[in-house]
């Protein structure tokens, strides 16, 4: 574990001199607001940004991604027979990424990579990624991170993270991956890690005082889910809800996706879309039954997967990592805090 | 505005209370500035819970439509009512199980325009008159409400409700237009190339949540066609022009019956102004027809009518 | 709809509506060479056209 102090004034160098090696990703205002995008050549990430409208799962997971193709073209000896599709997996880095949404991969990551099970395009992305995190020096009304198990200076799946001290960065490298990049940057100037690491506390705990917001999760564990399922709350949760994809969308622990074939000619592609549990088409059967057919039945699947049933099975915390994105971007204000506070809440009557 | 809501709880708590509607549809305080929620109340006690101000920007004729067969009461602007006639004109709503409890509309405040000004993360938001108090964390603004009125309703020339059965307040003068379409006559300056390029743009950084349809009244088919897999009309997606595609039949399936309520662009997550697509719909009806959707319950809209004075001068 | 196409940026030229009834075959031709030989002023279309590559 080592400290680097970066001057501002060489940063903008630094991170042209990585992309030698590296493609980058990060933070650009555009007309719709921040995105976390593939950045162009002669395009910096923007290290003052208060938040991305979506989160940077799509580094890893872009909402549309091929992964395979075939012919379909018989006299081809391996026609309809589908290969991998070609895919870019050289080095990248995310420049700028909130400590929230590294730890929201983490979270993604016990689905994409399981003992039993590898997704190969996330987990080969996720190899070829570095996450050069920025701590979070003002959170934002709506952030109530620290109650989620991360924080505004949160180093979980970070290799670097990054604290804006005005006039220079100090880094601090966590990973191989993470001395690997600073190096490419040239980032060499050490900083004595005790005195740093000082700085870094005083700084954290300055962040996590001025979060006002938070969500109380105690009590989830110990319910059982047919009582929470079978509780009376749910239509009065969903009644508003216009069954829009933009929570699972926006949401940085949403990993959802439905495979579409798309032909054109003799040449065949299978992509992977993001889906959306609030859609009726993500469970409708090719019978026509839909398992979830109701509105309510779909909101409360959000809720329970990512309050109680992802709990009970990997007893690492909610599936929520408190970034606030999803309470800001609902059209019509469905609150996860309050559904998590109803639910918590929950006592079954007799 | 705050008699109005006084108003507004009264009659609520009354039509429950008598019995004469099952719920009633209307805004409730969000838990976040500048936030509402649809709600829909049926005791009189909840009707408290009411309430109505400038960032009440989606359309409750979508919520109405969806609770066929009971009796219900809905709060209703100007744009909300004609949404409403649209749907009594199309049978989504039968008229005698619909009480419309009318606001004379103030206009709704564009929340993407008022961020921008703001810079950072809103953390209050007050209304006194056409004043709005907006803070965040380090800073505290009042603005004029006129400046940061939503694009739709700085044109609205409906703002009182067309259709009701009672009004909760005074109504609002209407304005005169010398021309309601500005920015579509903008947009139509430009080359078909600069066309081209500008909805380009403008879909630029669509994610195909749907929300400016599912927030839409029109949209109420039980499957919409990008929805539909037998056939497939449109690829689902990120292909630009699959996106496109989508806005573009979105848009047209409105023609003649967009009442510019601006509930899309409202939901959009991504703030895009979807309504370029349907306002030069509206300005065809307006021109070739002289229509304005949703005014009367006594006419058939034009794509639904056969006239043999109908301008088709486009066949050849 | 070609009012809507044509603000979108497609030409105006490339999206024709014609009537024409079975018995009209002398209209029917004139239409249609008419439609391309306007088209083919215009040249290829790029726009409103998907990229399966």
């Amino acid at each position: 574990m080592k400290f680097i102090t970066i001057d501002k004034k060489d940063w903008a160098k630094g991170i042209d001199k990585s992309r030698g090696t590296y493609q980058l990703f990060g933070p650009v205002t555009d007309i719709n607001g921040c995105q976390i995008k593939a950045l162009d050549a002669d395009v910096q990430p923007e290290m003052e940004y208060t938040d991305s409208v979506l989160s940077a799962k799509s580094v890893l997971f872009p909402q549309s991604e091929k992964i395979l193709v075939t012919s379909l073209n018989e006299a081809d000896d391996d026609h309809h027979i589908m290969k991998r599709a070609d895919g870019d997996y050289t080095p990248r880095a995310v420049i700028g990424i909130r400590p929230y949404d590294a730890r929201a991969i983490q979270l993604v990551k016990m689905n994409f990579d399981t003992e039993d099970y590898r997704d190969p395009y996330w987990c080969d992305a996720y190899e070829a990624t570095t996450f050069v995190g920025l701590a979070i020096n003002k959170p934002g009304p709506l952030d109530f991170s620290t109650s989620t198990g991360t924080g505004p200076f949160s180093e979980d799946g970070l290799d670097i993270l990054l604290a804006d001290m005005d006039d220079k960065f100090l880094a601090k490298v966590l990973t191989p991956k993470g001395e690997a990049y600073a190096a490419a940057c040239g980032f060499n100037t050490e900083a004595d890690a005790k005195e740093s690491q000082v700085l870094f506390d005083v700084m954290r705990k300055d962040a996590e005082k001025t979060i006002s917001s938070s969500v109380e999760t105690d009590k989830l564990k110990d319910k059982t889910i047919l009582d929470l399922y079978e509780a009376p709350f749910w239509d009065d949760v969903a009644f508003s809800c216009i069954n829009c994809g933009t929570c699972t969308y926006v949401c940085p622990t949403c990993w959802c996706f439905d495979i579409q074939d798309e032909n054109k000619l003799k040449a065949s592609s299978r992509f992977r879309n993001w889906d959306t549990c609030m859609s009726p088409l993500f469970t409708r059967h090719a019978t026509g039954h839909n398992p979830r057919g109701e509105k309510t039945m779909r909101v409360r699947q959000r809720f329970m997967h990512k309050l109680k049933y992802f709990l009970d099975k990997y007893d690492s915390g909610i599936m929520c990592v408190g970034c606030g994105r999803c309470v800001k971007s609902c059209p019509v204000n469905i609150d996860i805090r309050q559904v998590c506070e109803t639910m918590n809440n929950y006592e079954k009557k007799e | 505005m705050d008699t109005c809501i006084q108003k507004i709880r009264e009659i609520a708590g009354d039509l429950l209370e008598k019995g004469e509607v099952e719920r009633v549809i209307g805004f409730a305080e969000g838990s976040i500035p500048m936030a509402t929620s649809p709600v829909a109340i049926s005791t009189k006690e909840d009707a408290q819970k009411l309430c109505f101000s400038s960032t009440c920007g989606l359309n409750l004729a979508n919520y109405a439509s969806k609770e066929k067969g009971k009796k219900i009461a809905v709060v209703a602007k100007g744009c909300d009512s004609r949404n409403l006639v649209t749907h009594i004109v199309e049978n989504q709503i039968d008229r005698d199980n619909l009480y419309i409890i009318g606001v004379p509309c103030p206009g709704m405040v564009d929340k993407f325009k008022i961020a921008a000004e703001m810079g950072g993360e809103i953390t209050g938001f007050e209304e006194a008159g056409d004043t709005l108090i907006v803070s965040t964390v380090d800073d505290k603004k009042e603005l004029n409400k006129q400046d940061y009125l939503r694009h739709n309703c700085s044109l609205c020339t409906h703002k009182n409700p067309v259709l009701f059965d009672v009004l909760v307040g005074e109504e609002v003068e209407e304005q005169q237009l010398d021309n309601a379409y500005p920015d579509v006559d903008a947009i139509e300056a430009l080359t078909a190339d600069g066309r081209w390029k500008h909805f380009e743009e403008l879909t630029q950084n669509c994610i195909r949540c749907y929300a400016c349809r599912n927030a839409c009244p029109l949209c109420y088919c039980p499957t919409c066609f990008v929805d539909e897999s037998g056939p497939q009309w449109v690829g689902k997606g990120q292909d630009k022009t699959d996106v496109d595609t989508f806005h573009f039949l979105r848009a047209f399936h409105c023609a003649g019956r967009c009442t510019d309520c601006g509930a899309c662009v409202e939901a959009c997550p991504m703030g895009i102004n979807v309504r370029d697509f349907t306002r030069k719909l509206n300005k065809d009806a307006q021109d070739m027809f002289g229509w304005e959707a949703g005014l009367t319950i006594d006419k058939r809209p034009p794509l639904d009518a056969y006239s043999p004075d109908d301008p088709n001068d486009f066949i050849k | 709809m070609g009012n809507l196409l044509e603000h979108m940026g497609i030409e105006k030229d490339r999206v024709h509506f014609s009537w024409i009834s079975s018995a009209e075959a002398t209209k029917f031709v004139d239409v249609v060479k008419e439609i391309s030989d306007k088209v083919k002023a215009l040249g290829p279309n790029k726009k409103f056209v998907k990229d399966y590559s």
